[in-house]
């Protein structure tokens, strides 16, 4: 027993101060989930401090539950977030066996392909949404200028020209618009994240057994079944780490959203806490106790899911 | 069947020639050991005839036909890795039967043949397990299955046993030795260990620095090594192999005498020396002879046990019809 108390009491600091680190937050959001918080009212001043006296009890999450926009956060969170993973996954599982080859260039090519990883979210949510999604002045708007002015082209061509006469013009989308902003923010945190997913399947890939394929060839495995039956699953953890971390850093997204829209049509779940915020604490604190459900909810549905799948 | 024929197959690893060109041919049924020291281009000369690694130079023929350029998996050899290379995702039922998956046969068949496989390797309990779950041994066999459960023409063994603890290695290596014995299939093994040679082989290549020092018999090898390298690496305790005026006097630039086919005497003999360490075993005595000014030490076997202390004068004689005579090349001389 006694030569196991000194590490234990070694440890105690840290577990402390893990649990304070954690605990106090929780606690606190929990609290003022419970009680009539407000930042500013004129009526009823009491309510501007936080107090066991201004208790609620669950009507907060009541009021939270009732707002027009809570099951639209909800529904944007999962869509989005589990977007971005699908995306990131694929991509990044090609990606990395693709430069998984030795060839000339390889190193510039992934320091590059490293790069967009250590861009600014709010920086990259402008540069795609200004210089490359606009419909006037970005990538997207010139190149359908450019598309429609050739079709133009064509179009004064003696015979062919009543052919391409029957083509419409193309119509740039805009990405600023409640049912195209949340794409939008899909398509920006991809490109941000999948050289994240690159990283961590590359290293995997360099640790794989090179004799288990030389198994596998003898065996007359192909090189599809080579992917399928050993590639995939030597990479069933690191999928599960990508997808972990990943469900954390984007049921968080915030800045993408408020660049692109302003929440309008696309709040997720920490943007009405942001907006709650302005105001009613108590409303937020119980959007963020419904955060967290809901990202316990997806952690244990995820992790199932890439488990079973994976390892076969 | 499975005849392969080498036809002055070489390979350079960029331009180190790591096996000069050579010529080989294993015979249908044959136990063939691939020996020699670590490094000497063994393990490059069995993925060459497996098709991993592609020939610099020559031609490969299996049952008569050129398998060159035929890719690995049409070639119908078996091979089992040193690492075991099992899939570590898959159970043992279907890392056994993996390969016939592969070649899309049925799957009651396959369950049939990959139970049959695994009854005649005492695996049947541990189907479902996955390989972390086996023990050295466990793992070896479904390796072993992996390969039986093809039928393939020849099995290629790259050092199978390294990996194993002693005890285990010697069951093991009766346990192949038995499959050949049953199934009467071509096998080509690679170890640097002579003993896991003289006791399975029925033909020894020894190799050395990717040349063939000398192809034979395990006996052949240990009766008449064409050379000083064949002479020193075959054999447990190693051949004592010196020059100088003893060896002239035996009319050679080189002569080797074993350990076994010395006579040793505490009062007179042909040699005299010092008693060094000397290793009990029970069975036999190896007695390391200092100062017989012929080699650094000068290693002798007794069968039985010899009482002699560290430092008693010791007389050698060796057996005149089992001297090993080399010239100044090394070349054995009749
Ligand atoms: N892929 C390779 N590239 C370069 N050199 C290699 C490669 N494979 C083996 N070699 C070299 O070839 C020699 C023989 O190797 P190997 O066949 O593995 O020896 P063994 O199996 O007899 O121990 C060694 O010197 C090794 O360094
Ligand atoms: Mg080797």
């Amino acid at each position: 027993m006694s030569d196991r108390k000194l590490p234990r009491l070694l440890q105690t600091p840290a577990v402390l101060l893990l649990l304070v680190w954690m605990l106090i937050p929780l606690g606190m959001t929990l609290y003022f989930s419970f009680i009539r918080y407000v930042l500013n009212n004129l009526r009823r001043p009491e309510w501007t401090s936080p107090s066991p006296s201004n208790w609620r009890g669950f009507g907060n999450y009541e009021f939270v539950l009732k707002s027009k926009d809570f099951f639209l956060a909800i529904q944007n969170s999962l869509f989005i977030v589990c977007s971005i993973l699908f995306l990131t996954v694929i991509l990044g599982i090609l990606i990395a066996v693709l430069i998984n080859k030795t060839f000339p260039g390889q190193g510039i090519v992934r320091v590059l392909l490293i790069s967009p990883f250590f861009v600014m979210p709010a920086v990259n949510a402008v540069l795609w949404i200004n210089m490359i999604l606009d419909p006037v002045l970005g990538l997207q708007g010139i190149a359908i200028a450019g598309i429609n002015d050739v079709l133009d082209g064509l179009r004064q061509i003696p015979i062919l020209g009543a052919f391409f006469s029957l083509w419409p013009e193309f119509e740039p989308i805009s990405f600023r618009a409640t049912q195209t902003s949340a794409i939008a923010v899909i398509m920006m945190v991809t490109w941000q994240w999948t050289p994240f997913a690159v990283l961590i399947f590359m290293t995997s890939l360099q640790s794989e057994d090179q004799q288990q394929k030389e198994a596998a060839v003898l065996d007359g495995a192909n090189t599809w079944s080579q992917f399928r039956f050993l590639t995939l699953p030597h990479l069933g953890r690191p999928i599960a780490i990508v997808v972990m971390i990943q469900a954390i850093f984007h049921l968080s997204l915030y800045a993408e959203i408020e660049i692109v829209s302003r929440g309008n049509g696309n709040k997720n779940l920490p943007y009405l806490i942001g907006e709650f915020a302005n105001n009613n604490i108590g409303a937020a604190s119980a959007t963020g106790i419904f955060a967290v459900i809901l990202a316990n909810i997806v952690a244990i549905f995820l992790l199932r899911m890439v488990g079973k799948t994976l390892m076969e | 069947m499975g005849r392969i024929v080498l036809d002055q197959v070489s390979k350079t690893f960029g331009d180190v020639e790591v096996i000069p060109p050579l010529d080989l041919t294993i015979e249908d049924g044959e136990f063939t050991v691939f020996v020699g020291p670590s490094g000497c281009g063994k393990s490059t000369l069995l993925r060459m005839i497996a098709g991993l690694e592609d020939l610099t130079s020559g031609a490969i023929e299996i049952d008569g036909e050129d398998v060159t350029e035929v890719s690995p998996s049409k070639r119908g050899l078996a091979m089992v890795f040193q690492s075991y290379a099992l899939y570590p995702h898959m159970t043992v039922r279907k890392n056994i039967g993996f390969p016939l998956r592969m070649e899309k046969m049925q799957q009651t068949e396959i369950d049939k043949r990959v139970e049959t496989a695994a009854q005649s390797l005492n695996l049947m309990d541990y189907l479902d397990r996955k390989p972390g779950q086996l023990s050295g041994g466990q793992r070896q066999r479904v390796a072993i299955g992996r390969a039986i459960v093809r039928d393939p023409s020849a099995f290629l063994f790259d050092e199978p046993l390294s990996n194993l603890d002693a005890a285990l290695r010697v069951g093991m290596r009766l346990e192949i030795s038995e499959m050949h014995e049953r199934m009467r299939t071509t096998m080509i093994y690679v170890t640097h260990d002579q003993v896991e040679a003289m006791t399975m082989a029925n033909k020894i290549v020894v190799l050395q620095a990717g040349r063939i020092e000398q192809v034979g018999s395990p006996l052949d090898l240990y009766h008449k090594p064409q050379n000083v390298f064949v002479a020193g690496f075959i054999g447990s305790p190693k051949m004592n192999i010196f020059s100088g005026p003893e060896a002239e006097k035996n009319g050679a630039h080189t002569i080797g005498i074993r350990p076994e086919h010395t006579d040793v005497s505490m009062t007179a003999g042909t040699w005299e020396g010092r008693v060094g360490v000397a290793e009990h075993l029970g069975s036999d005595t190896f007695i390391h002879v200092n100062d017989t000014g012929l080699a650094d030490m000068f290693t002798v076997r007794i069968t039985g046990d010899i009482s002699v202390k560290h430092g008693d004068k010791i007389y050698l004689t060796p057996r005149a019809d089992q001297i090993h005579k080399f010239d100044v090349q090394g070349q054995r001389i009749e």
